[in-house]
């Protein structure tokens, strides 16, 4: 055990090279606590003068074992956790989880086409609203202060939709197994449309401040390099594949929650540098606007939740006048509903990329294991890849390039 | 010949019949159980000749009172062909404390640090893994959470009521484990012994 903490901490002895001159390189230490890590990375970093020479992401700081907390929790109650790991897309983690959920009690065929448009429409929402901070902080890290204070003026607008139909900003657990928690509220669309009528516009205005800004371009382009074939070695997904050049959308590939009725494109970048990823992810909320639109165009009428007794409660005016229905609910959020024994892997697009949940059941109330395949994770895990050789300045232009969220890389 | 998860499952079969334990499919998902020897050969055939290039996850699912305890389930992706698969091994015989596996680093160079993941949660050892360290428990740690026998909050806590707390009167459903009883005391009282340095789940120094 002593010798693993050495092997992780040991600074590196500078040797003399061949030629008698010394190489010296210097280790420093970049996080937990440092405003461009977005969270608590931390990066050790072997440096020689102002190149990298070797970078080691040490994680875990935010491990809050949701993995294990998840085997003690009801299916319904273990949704709430699934909010807290990608905390800048809840909606997006909650849908993952509620397909997954379904796929294994087998009642996805049930899902109505409302249920289906209301999903993608908040998940789209979530996307943009997950962008923007990301364009912000991006921004902000490598000093366009002004941007960031415009993403998150349009980011309130989208946190104002999911107060209006769930009373929560943030953690809304909104989209849950077997449906929605609840209907829509009237003038939904209304709210929604305050928010896409104005955002081309604004998109137009943050394409304006950075995609042909010069000082932008030096400090994006040509740095933080990352091949077609290292992406896909190393399971990078999202835009970060993507702005390396390779098509693959889970959306169009597998598509769930009813995406293959939407029409969109998938943008993908060709050199695979920071300005590609940052490019991708811009034309990404272009599309999202795209399909919010085309839901809110669309929206069918219908139920917001499965009838099917076995996971929904009964509605509340039958729960106030009947003892059965009060038995019922009681029951199911009690003891919750039980799924045959078996497993599933659901994959969805979450704003980082490919998320998957794998759930094993054993027949009873409560997963047996549940894993989260965190998009966040497996592109982190290519940072070292972007950054050896470059610049210590460029650093965080990489991380930000990635856009990690902590709470999913550590769960 | 269009490669589909299906197709995938009866070219292993007929390729490699020795490796096979069992396959299983479950919610048109295909499952196939493999020897842990055979591991690293059968994923190397997958990435080269059936173009599952892409390796979603790697993790593992603790089942104490079956031999082999474990199993250690890879998700992979196809991506030229749009399909999936998922891989399992079992290991972890009886009084085993860290199963080793293969490691599959050099087919997937991203299986580093889920099988990092997977060796800190489990205590499951990959062969031949460049970097087998901890990542996301403190370097220190000595157990291993995501295992079943390692408790959830650090005490044995009355089931299933009371919110963990150690209720004052007799209930049917916490037998005799209240503050009335001996039993029940103890167990309260256990709680102040167990200092703040003492990780949970071990015995106490």
């Amino acid at each position: 055990m002593q010798q693993e903490i050495e092997n992780t901490y040991t600074i590196e002895e500078s040797q003399p090279a061949g030629d008698g001159q010394r190489n010296d390189t210097m280790t420093i230490n970049m996080g937990p606590q440092h405003p461009s890590t977005h969270g608590v990375l931390r990066l050790i970093l072997t440096i020689e003068g102002e190149t990298i020479v070797k970078s080691v992401p040490d994680i875990g700081f935010l491990h809050t074992g949701i993995e294990k907390t998840a085997e003690a929790k009801t299916y319904h109650q273990a949704l709430v956790l699934t909010d807290r790991m990608d905390y800048l897309a809840p909606l997006c983690n909650n849908l993952g989880y509620s397909l997954a959920v379904e796929k294994l009690l087998g009642i996805e065929d049930e899902i109505t086409d409302k249920i289906k448009y209301v999903r993608v429409l908040l998940a789209e929402l979530q996307r943009i609203a997950s962008h923007l901070v990301w364009l912000g902080t991006h921004a902000i890290d490598l000093g366009a202060m002004s941007v960031f204070l415009y993403c998150f003026r349009e980011r309130e607008l989208i946190l104002d939709v999911f107060e209006y139909i769930s009373g929560v900003r943030m953690m809304t657990s909104y989209i849950c197994p077997g449906g929605l928690q609840a209907d829509l509220p009237p003038k939904f669309d209304d709210k929604v449309r305050d928010f896409t009528s104005i955002f081309h516009a604004r998109l137009q205005e943050y394409h304006d401040l950075l995609t042909n800004n010069q000082l932008w371009l030096e400090r994006t382009k040509n740095i933080g390099f990352l091949s077609a074939e290292d992406a896909l070695a190393y399971g990078a997904s999202g835009p970060v594949l993507r702005g390396s050049g390779i098509v693959w959308d889970i959306r169009k590939a597998f598509p769930y929650s009813g995406y293959e009725q939407f029409d969109f494109e998938i943008p993908v970048g060709s050199n695979g540098d920071v300005y590609d990823r940052y490019l991708v992810r811009m034309l990404e909320m272009e599309q999202s606007l795209n399909i919010v639109n085309q839901a809110l165009e669309g929206m069918p009428t219908g139920a917001y939740s499965v009838q099917n007794p076995k996971v929904t409660p009964p509605p509340k005016w039958q729960i106030t006048g009947s003892m059965e229905a009060l038995i019922h609910h009681f029951k199911l959020f009690t003891e919750g509903y039980r799924p045959p024994a078996g497993e599933v892997f659901v994959r969805t697009e979450s704003p980082k990329g490919e998320l998957g949940f794998y759930i094993v059941s054993d027949g009873s109330a409560k997963p047996y294991r549940m894993h989260v395949r965190a998009p966040s994770f497996a592109n982190l895990e290519v940072l070292p890849l972007m950054i050896e050789g470059g610049f210590l300045s460029d650093v965080v232009a990489s991380i930000g390039s990635i856009d990690i969220v902590l709470g999913e890389v550590d769960r | 010949m269009v490669i589909t998860a299906a197709s995938t499952v009866e070219t292993l079969r007929q390729k490699f019949p020795q490796a096979i334990v069992e396959t299983v499919e479950f919610r048109g998902e295909q499952t196939i159980v493999l020897k842990p020897a055979d591991l690293v050969t059968v994923c190397s055939y997958l990435q080269k000749k059936q173009q599952y290039t892409f390796l979603s996850s790697v993790t593992a699912v603790d089942w104490p009172e079956r031999i082999p305890r474990y199993d250690v389930v890879y998700h992979l992706l196809s991506i030229p062909n749009q399909c999936v698969l998922r891989l399992k091994v079992q290991v972890g015989q009886r009084r085993e404390e860290h199963p080793a596996v293969p490691t599959v680093v050099g087919v997937w160079p991203g299986a580093n640090w889920y099988e990092r993941e997977v060796y800190d949660l489990f205590g499951i050892t990959f062969t031949n893994h460049p970097d087998m360290r901890r990542i996301l428990m403190p370097m220190d740690w000595t157990t291993h959470p995501l295992r079943k026998d390692y408790p959830l909050t650090g005490f044995d806590l009355p089931e299933p009521h009371w919110g963990g707390q150690v209720p004052y009167d007799t209930d049917s459903g916490v037998g005799d484990q209240t503050l009335r009883t001996t039993g029940g005391r103890e167990l309260n009282e256990s709680r102040s012994h167990i200092s703040q340095n003492q990780e949970p789940g071990t015995k106490k120094k």
